[in-house]
């Protein structure tokens, strides 16, 4: 894998469970030797370069008994701030990630959202120039998502260079640049835009059927580009190079196996849907 | 703000907020002495039930330190590695010396808050003790070796039992089992001749039997643990288990893969 993330970059890096994401995120933020290669961060091995990077790990890590200032405290004196320094820099944190009225909460009273916005502050103290983030996203209600990705867009307009760990490809969208990884490899890197338009794809069509089978997903399969079809929660999601010819046809062919099509929608490719293009696998499991 | 001291801070608060925590480490030694005060003295003539009650309260403040050491140390170490911040502390620009430093400072200063509760609910309940400023400074010296080798076990098990419960589970079980067969719990005269041997050898016991020996008499300790050959070896084997936890937990719960 060769991968460059230059200074002040949002770079997003998307791929299914058991791609080595989180393996590459854990070697660069020095939790893990790599078995073989070189990582370098400002020149220097990650092991000499860890004052510069802020890891958020997947794992809830702030203690739920403290509350919220407490956790950050408590990191502001591991990186070594005189008391009043640090009381001075977590407030200002906590005014940033908005958890200001709630810093005296313990971080067991906070919702999912209000505790990775926390964790993420851990990563903002003066002199982090890097920020690891591992799957933020993951576990958070929509209206949770939202405020976090919020978060993530201003530090952006700070200048923060941002490594994003995910398999959502809505929020691998926000970033400048996105690495599609999959067995270990970077298998396409550009701007999100740019990775759609090279994928190729034109319309996506969803389609929602009242039972799900293999024999569906055959027959969708004859008007999908490539014959491929990505099944999803609802239904089916169906690559076509003309919608309105194809449509008709789709609707014809599964009322004559006895499927009824509860809904037909387009919309515009995905970065799933260009991962998936490229590697026949989905980036999400479906549930 | 140091690394010790910020470390120092959080397991504290972590011990101090945490209810398991509190009832085995503070209520349930407090409940043993206010049972033991009221029902373990049998007939004895009156002059001796204050000191029975002064070898009770003594076991049962060995007791808290021993249960902060070996079942509250793991349990926090556990905590901290499974809810993956052990991977956010390798990340950053830290000693694990440090942390580790910052732990036992903890570990001591909240298993003397215990230690100390509960001899003053035994003094409350009628505990004396006979002691001279040289044998105080002594039994404070075995009370540290109670929290060094109990802090060593601790760290053995926070270290290979990677579950949160297990670790505090085990250690709860280590605690009470060794208590109860070494003499902590219950008089030496009274166990067999096999645990009375584990009893010498098992540095909390012997350490136990040190401090009753030295602030309440021989005779409620029930055998002569200062000789110099059991106090070295009591001293010998909690720096042993002190060490072997300490190099367990810098070398495996803080090793990169």
């Amino acid at each position: 894998m060769n991968l460059k993330i230059i200074e002040g970059e949002f770079y997003a890096l998307m791929g299914p469970n058991g791609s080595g994401k989180t393996t590459l995120a854990s070697i660069i933020a020095s939790v893990r030797f790599p078995t073989s290669g070189k990582i370098e961060i400002y020149g220097k091995e990650p092991e000499n370069a860890k004052e510069l990077i802020g890891y958020v790990p997947q794992e809830n890590f702030s203690s739920p008994i403290l509350t919220g200032e407490e956790n950050l405290m408590y990191f502001a004196g591991l990186l070594g701030y005189p008391k009043n320094a640090a009381q001075k820099i977590v407030n200002e944190i906590l005014n940033k990630i908005g958890l200001s009225k709630d810093a005296n909460k313990r971080v067991s009273d906070y919702s999912g959202g209000m505790r990775k916005r926390l964790e993420v502050a851990t990563a903002l103290f003066p002199n982090i120039k890097i920020l690891i983030l591992d799957e933020p996203t993951t576990g958070l209600d929509p209206s949770a998502r939202r405020k976090f990705l919020s978060l993530i867009q201003e530090l952006r307009k700070e200048k923060a260079t941002v490594l994003l760990i995910t398999h959502i490809g809505a929020d691998a969208e926000l970033a400048s640049r996105v690495g599609l990884i999959d067995e270990g490899e970077i298998i396409a890197e550009d701007e999100p835009e740019k990775l759609k338009k090279a994928s190729g794809l034109k319309d996506v069509m969803n389609i929602e059927t009242a039972i799900k089978s293999e024999d569906i997903a055959k027959i969708l399969s004859r008007f999908s580009e490539k014959k491929k079809v990505l099944e999803t929660d609802v239904g089916y999601r169906v690559y076509c190079k003309d919608v309105e010819e194809v449509t008709p046809e789709i609707v014809r062919s599964l009322d004559a196996i006895g499927c009824k099509v509860t809904k037909i929608e387009t919309e515009r490719p995905s970065l799933e849907d260009v991962f998936f293009k490229l590697t026949e696998k989905m980036v999400r499991e479906v549930s | 703000m140091g690394q010790i001291t910020a470390t120092l801070g959080k397991t504290i608060k972590e011990f101090i907020r945490q209810k398991t925590i509190l009832f085995w480490t503070i209520a349930w030694p407090i409940l043993w002495v206010l049972i033991g005060s009221f029902s373990f003295t049998g007939d004895a003539p009156s002059e001796v039930v204050s000191y029975i009650k002064g070898s009770i309260a003594i076991s049962m403040s060995v007791f808290a330190l021993m249960t902060a050491g070996i079942a509250n140390l793991p349990g926090n170490i556990a905590q901290d590695r499974e809810r993956g911040l052990l991977s956010k502390l390798m990340s950053m620009p830290i000693n694990p010396w440090r942390d580790f430093v910052g732990r036992i400072l903890a570990l001591l200063a909240f298993s003397s808050l215990a230690a100390i509760l509960v001899t003053l609910v035994g003094y409350g309940c009628g505990a004396r003790f006979s002691y001279s400023l040289i044998s105080l400074l002594q039994s404070i010296g075995f009370l540290l070796l109670v929290s060094l080798a109990s802090a060593g076990i601790g760290m053995l098990i926070g270290t290979f039992i990677k579950h949160v419960h297990g670790a505090i589970m085990s250690g709860v079980g280590i605690a009470v089992v060794t208590a109860a067969i070494s003499g902590v719990m219950a008089p030496f005269s009274s166990l067999p001749w096999i645990l009375q041997q584990f009893a010498r050898i098992y540095p909390i016991s012997s350490a136990n039997s040190s401090i009753t020996c030295l602030v309440v008499g021989e005779g409620y300790a029930g055998y002569n643990p200062l000789t110099a050959s059991q106090t070295t070896f009591t001293i010998v084997i909690s720096l042993l288990l002190f060490f072997a936890g300490l190099i367990t937990y810098s070398r495996f719960c803080w090793r990169k893969e």
